[in-house]
């Protein structure tokens, strides 16, 4: 070939891969949401559809992340963790998404976090609070940005030790791995804070009624009880509560940061009334960075936002900030980029802490008062956030 | 040939007023198995032979294990059709056998063994007592009583997997490797290339649909359609029910087990889900829709549903919605399914021809 | 000795009330399947849904300001004559054929797909919740029932004995339990069967409105609450006798027993897997159940 053809096509070559490489760069950052749009988490699915839209919207508006923007592909895994791989497996292999998120319940995160690592991309989670997921089943490319059930009981167990003269304490929870790990947390803490535990009960999941549970409430005469229900469970256990004149001024409710949220507190009818637990958010949390997204979350789904978008909202601008350290979506930089990662959320700062990418949350102990969250405690993420357990990598 | 030439000769334009049969007699029809019609049949399952064989050259990596997760409903689906189609039993618990074979497949690969073949083995035996066992039971009920037994029996199941923290309770297991299948000294299948994989899958379904449909075309099938028709006349020719019901029950279970066998080696984790009413329905649907009693039609449906549901759903979320409303479709208007109605259309064909 | 007696008082007698209850409820709707398996051999896999239909029904009434007296009696007409279009439009079609109670069953798990996903859109996704008519507790011999679960087994009674009263007592009810023996027959009388069949699943599927009217203030109504009632009205309408009225009532207050008192003793989840065990028993050493079904002997 003659020299100047090879200087050529060189050269030819070398303009096509900068062209490329420019085209490349404005490519948009692909986020696969996998996450419950309908069944009966569909509630907090759409939540988390919501607090990902509204940040995708904003970080896009702004500019992108070095130029390029967010582009989200839902998928409905209908809480079932079948449905959840083979959605993810689609996110993953089909669109080429350089992100997963979405998750809800255990199963499927710990099943989707699998399929990540061995798709070498990386899974973040917003809502599943099992400790396994970033404690026995840990995994290099699993983080999670929420609180989780020990973060969440060690924070309310204090504060309640502190705020509630009354030392008896019942416990509540739906039979199932979420249900009894985040009632073991209650009842662990609860003992070595010096209470008294009088005793548990563990219905079926999505049981209707709650009233051969009363007479063994009502005989432990405790001073709070606290649950690990959520959902429509926690609607009918509250207002059988109520109908069985169980609750009182004397009784404090508390439990699980999922138990009472928006999507079921209107159903209430003032059962809940006084209910208190931790979660990392609360809509009334007082900086401006929060009131500006509850205002804009507002305006842009007619609904007040909850731990679930608030949490999901925040991990984009980790993303983004990861993204933009990384520089690009390499899945290796990208771990590196958030293992340490401190980044502003609507409710603070949060750290990711390298040894099982747990986020370490501020955390703040809210009464429901009405149809509205209160806040009425604060506790410091590192104090909340319990130990590393994880020990694979 | 003689046969084959007798009918063609024979056979006349159907007259008008026997021409639109009712949908029940459709059905009827449709279940019998009908000599002129399948060299049609063959075709098209030659066909979808070949289309499966290059499909991996078409499609990504998703689809390929995709179609492999069609692949595996179909076995299921295919043991709905072998108990449904050939026997008259309605099996809405075709799912236990399918996670049994999952759990069991599953445990092993954690804590004993990695050979497949071991495991494998070991998955056969237990999944043919436990449906010896089952199948015994229930199969002296019959019609709606023998689908009641299976969906319970399935739902129990699932109960104990879900309420059993030691087999990973509700969240289920995860971390099940993905292994190597020996098949002779030096030669073995690696599961992790998606071709290999896909391929294995494939030839182990043919296999299954192959040995299934020459099993059925003995006089051992033929006893079954007799059972499926009139069930009361069979003993007065010499037959007893119960041990034919019983072993094309404990057969059906090996092929849905074959489905839950793979299963966890191509997602890597079970959960309580797979013993669940959605899967058992779901083989049943995908039958329907298929062709109930063509042996071909439960997989054609399988692999037709399982990626309508995958493009549907990241459209829309109401695609529970268009599933039932596919069904609810067939079942008013289709009953005999695309295979049934491909058979109808070539009977026409054949009969304007004539 | 005090101390069993204690028990018995203070925490076997609470779960037996209780139970007795839910048996009611459960009792209104296993009636409702019953029948329509009785009369028309077709198992209503969407009965389940057509309960949560009267749930949705009875929040948007008293929404529109109905109240829940209005809404306690316009309910279950509105969902039977949900039934009844469903009978018309996807059952009839299908009774002709010999295999229907296959075929039927598969088209109500059809539709209750539909059903549910729809709910989802018309309602949307949150929990509703509808206040109870009154509160209280009423107490006798130191034990509590809500008043208003007093009045859902008062009101449960009355369907009960409504029912047996329509189906024992009346012509119509002569006509329903001859249908179940000897539809031809019965044709051939002149009474028209089409009807026969629509005011069955209407009055099936107006029973399971009832429940829903009844249960909301006390369960909520959300999109998957028929599976509440589900499972368990088909365990009740296998144990009881497919078809049987009394069957029905008798296993539902049978069963209801046996899972509240089994979860005394044994957690709650293998108590619920304990009744599903007893109705694959039941299944298996008498299919048609304790008692026999309309119409039979």
């Amino acid at each position: 070939m003659k020299k100047s053809t090879i200087y050529n096509s060189t050269a030819f070559a070398a303009l096509t891969l900068a062209f490329a490489s420019n085209v490349y760069a404005a490519d948009p950052i692909k986020v696969g949401v996998v996450t419950p749009l309908s069944g009966s988490y569909a509630p907090i699915g759409k939540q988390v559809r919501w607090g990902a839209e509204l940040a995708v919207k904003e970080i896009n508006a702004a500019g992108g992340v070095n130029g390029r923007k967010f582009e989200l592909l839902f998928e409905d895994e209908e809480a079932n963790p079948p449905v959840a791989v083979q959605k993810s497996e689609k996110l993953l292999q089909q669109d080429k998404v350089d992100l997963l998120t979405g998750t809800v319940n255990s199963g499927s995160t710990l099943a989707v976090g699998q399929l990540a690592e061995r798709n070498d991309r990386i899974l973040v989670t917003t809502v599943s609070y099992a400790p396994s997921i970033t404690g026995s089943q840990c995994n290099a490319n699993v983080f999670r940005v929420n609180a989780n059930a020990f973060m969440q009981s060690s924070a309310l167990t204090n504060w309640l030790a502190k705020n509630v003269a009354g030392k008896r304490y019942f416990f509540i929870g739906p039979d199932y791995e979420m249900g009894r790990s985040t009632i073991g947390a209650f009842e662990d803490d609860i003992k070595r804070l010096g209470a008294t535990d009088t005793g548990n009960s563990f219905p079926p999941l999505g049981a209707k009624d709650f009233s051969s549970y009363m007479g063994q409430i009502r005989a432990a005469r405790p001073d709070v009880i606290m649950t690990a229900t959520a959902g429509n469970d926690t609607v009918r256990l509250l207002t059988q509560l109520k109908e069985f004149g169980i609750l009182s001024d004397k009784l404090t409710l508390a439990g699980a940061a999922g138990a009472v949220t928006q999507q079921n507190i209107a159903a209430m009818g003032g059962a809940a009334e006084g209910f208190l637990s931790a979660a990392g958010y609360s809509i009334d949390i007082d900086t401006p960075a929060n009131k500006k997204f509850v205002a804009e979350f507002k305006k842009a789904f007619q609904s007040d936002p909850d731990l679930f978008g608030a949490d999901t909202y925040g991990l984009f601008y980790l993303f983004k900030q990861a993204i933009e350290k990384a520089g690009g979506t390499d899945t290796e930089k990208l771990r590196a980029a958030m293992e340490d990662a401190t980044w502003d959320t609507p409710q603070g700062k949060k750290k990711i802490r390298k040894g099982d990418h747990q986020a370490i949350v501020d955390m703040v102990v809210v009464k429901v008062k009405g149809n509205d969250f209160q806040t009425v405690g604060r506790v410091p993420g590192e104090e909340a956030v319990g130990p590393d357990n994880c020990k694979k990598f | 040939m003689l046969q084959a030439k007798a009918s063609r000769i024979d056979a006349k334009p159907l007259p008008k007023y026997a021409a639109r049969l009712s949908v029940g007699e459709r059905l009827v029809q449709a279940l019998k198995p009908s000599h002129s019609d399948t060299r049609l049949l063959r075709w098209c399952g030659l066909a979808m032979l070949a289309l499966a064989i290059i499909f991996p050259w078409l499609a990504g990596s998703f689809y390929m294990r995709l179609a492999i997760e069609s692949l595996l409903l179909g076995a299921v689906a295919l043991s709905v059709d072998i108990l449904l189609g050939y026997t008259g039993l309605l099996s809405l618990g075709q799912a236990a056998y399918f996670g049994l074979a999952a759990y069991i497949s599953s445990l092993m690969y954690l804590h004993v063994t990695q050979s497949f073949w071991l495991v494998a083995l070991t998955v056969s035996v237990a999944v043919a007592v436990f449906s010896f066992i089952l199948g015994a039971i229930a199969i002296r009920a019959s019609g709606v009583y023998f689908a009641l037994i299976t969906f319970g029996a399935a739902e129990i199941l699932s109960k104990i997997a879900h309420n059993t923290r030691a087999i990973g309770g509700s969240d289920g297991m995860i971390g099940i490797p993905v292994p190597r299948i020996p098949l002779l000294p030096g030669v073995a299948i690696d599961l992790h290339s998606n071709f290999a994989f896909y391929y294995a899958v494939l030839a182990g379904l043919v296999l299954i649909y192959l040995g299934t449909r020459r099993v059925l075309n003995t006089a051992f099938g033929s006893v079954l359609c007799a059972i499926r028709d009139n069930a009361e006349r069979v003993p007065y020719l010499g037959y007893n029910p119960f041990w034919y019901k019983l072993l094309a029950y404990v057969m059906a279970a090996q092929v849905a087990a074959f489905g839950g066998l793979i299963y966890p080696l191509l997602r890597g984790f079970v959960a309580p889900n797979l013993f669940g009413f959605e899967v058992s329905t779901k083989a049943v649907v995908v039958s329907l829709v298929g062709g109930i009693g063509t042996l071909i039609g439960p997989l054609v449906g399988s692999v037709i549903i399982t990626f309508l549901e995958s493009v549907v759903g990241s459209y829309t979320e109401r695609h529970l919605f268009v599933l039932g409303l596919i069904f609810v479709v067939f079942v008013m208007f289709l009953p005999d399914g695309l295979v049934g109605l491909m058979r109808r259309l070539s009977a026409v064909r054949r009969s304007a021809n004539a | 000795m005090e101390d069993l007696l204690t028990y018995l008082h203070l925490v076997v007698l609470p779960q037996m009330i209780d139970a007795l209850v839910i048996g009611a409820a459960l009792a209104i709707v296993a009636l409702g399947l019953t029948m329509i398996f009785g009369l028309l051999d077709v198992i209503n896999l969407a009965h389940g849904d057509l309960y949560m239909l009267g749930g949705y029904a009875a929040f948007t009434l008293i929404g529109w300001g109905a109240g829940y007296w209005g809404a306690l009696v316009l309910v279950p007409l509105l969902v039977g004559a949900v039934g009844w279009g469903l009978e018309e439009l996807g059952i009839r079609p299908l009774l002709p054929r010999a295999d229907r109670a296959i075929v039927t069953l598969l088209l109500t798990f059809g539709v209750s797909l539909m059903l549910r996903d729809l709910a989802q859109v018309v309602w949307g996704t949150d929990t509703h919740s509808i206040a109870p008519p009154f509160g209280g507790m009423a107490s006798f011999a130191d034990v509590f029932v809500p008043t208003y679960r007093l009045f859902i087994f008062g009101v449960g009674f009355i369907a009960i004995v409504a029912t047996w009263w329509l189906v024992y007592r009346t012509r119509v009810g002569a006509v329903l339990r001859a249908t179940a023996v000897d539809p031809s027959m019965v044709a051939s009388f002149g009474i028209p069967i089409r009807l026969v069949y629509g005011f069955t699943f209407m009055y099936g599927c107006g029973l399971a409105g009832l429940a829903g009217v009844l249960l909301s203030p006390i369960y909520a109504v959300f999109p998957t609450m028929g599976h509440d009632f589900l499972v368990m009205a088909f365990a009740v309408v296998i144990v009881g006798g497919m078809g049987s009225i009394t069957g029905a009532v008798v296993a539902a207050l049978l069963l209801s027993q046996v899972q509240g008192l089994a979860s005394l003793w044994i957690p709650p989840v293998w108590a619920e897997t304990l009744v599903y065990g007893l109705m694959l028993l039941v299944l298996v050493v008498r299919p048609s159940g304790l008692f026999n079904r309309i119409g039979e002997a």
